[in-house]
């Protein structure tokens, strides 16, 4: 199984959920997160910006989709301005559903 | 080491860490989240309403009886993903801990019920205790 954890912009958050939902990936955890990248924040006229608000987004998937979901996200979350964010993939060996106790997604 | 990553119902966060502190191993993060799962953040959603395949729910007999207004509501705005608040915990221990850790979240969390969460267990390379300088295993110790 691999994690994905996607840095994306608070405002492309529903429309990349919803196109995850119908590609059948739906499982997933947010949360607001506040961070800077190569561009040390962003200066807008005199004022300065050195953190900026990001969704990480948070799935765990079976290692064979992980590539089609890191493509759906960098679809829907690309804008082509500097700001995108980020998608990070790690390995997770074992994975429980608490209800039933049962290894496996 | 390895790292557990669970994502837990809201009131069970205190029984949790009461397991934890039982067991030895209190150290844990906390992060305030919002997630969906299988039945994408319906929370009228119950064992008897899901499709065979375990992936739709059919929650009919929650659904109120449409008037006018609940019909132009449901098809006029756009359709919004749902999300259920939850707690996420982060727990880094040793190899030999992790076992034991992901039984006491289990058994404290389980309520049979959809929702209960998700326990994910990775590996961790490294760790420092950034006082003492202390790395490796006994970091996390």
């Amino acid at each position: 199984m691999k994690m994905v954890r996607a840095f994306v912009r608070p405002e492309k958050e529903q429309e990349i959920v919803l196109a995850l939902e119908g590609a059948g990936h739906g499982s997933l955890t947010k949360m607001p997160v506040f961070g800077r990248g190569k561009q040390k924040g962003l200066q807008v006229g005199p004022v300065y910006y050195d953190e900026l608000p990001k969704t990480l987004l948070m799935l765990v998937v079976e290692d064979e989709v992980a590539g089609d979901v890191v493509e759906l996200i960098e679809e829907k979350g690309r804008t082509g301005f500097i700001g995108d964010g980020k998608i990070f993939i790690s390995p997770v060996e074992e994975a429980y559903t608490i209800r039933t106790g049962e290894a496996g997604l | 080491m390895k790292e557990i990553t669970a994502i837990i119902r809201r009131d069970k966060l205190q029984p949790t860490k009461a397991a934890l502190a039982e067991i030895g191993l209190p150290s844990v993060s906390i992060q305030s989240v919002e997630g969906r799962g299988k039945q994408r953040g319906d929370v009228a959603c119950t064992l008897q309403d899901m499709d065979l395949d375990g992936q739709t729910c059919n929650a009919t007999h929650v659904k109120i009886k449409p008037t006018p207004s609940t019909y132009a509501l449901e098809h006029t705005l756009p359709k919004v993903a749902l999300y259920v608040p939850k707690r996420l915990l982060t727990i880094i221990v040793s190899d030999g801990d992790a076992p034991l850790v992901v039984k006491t979240i289990i058994d404290v969390n389980k309520t049979g019920q959809y929702g209960d969460g998700k326990v994910f267990v990775s590996t961790i390379e490294d760790a420092k205790t950034i006082r003492t300088g202390v790395t490796g295993t006994e970091a996390v110790a």
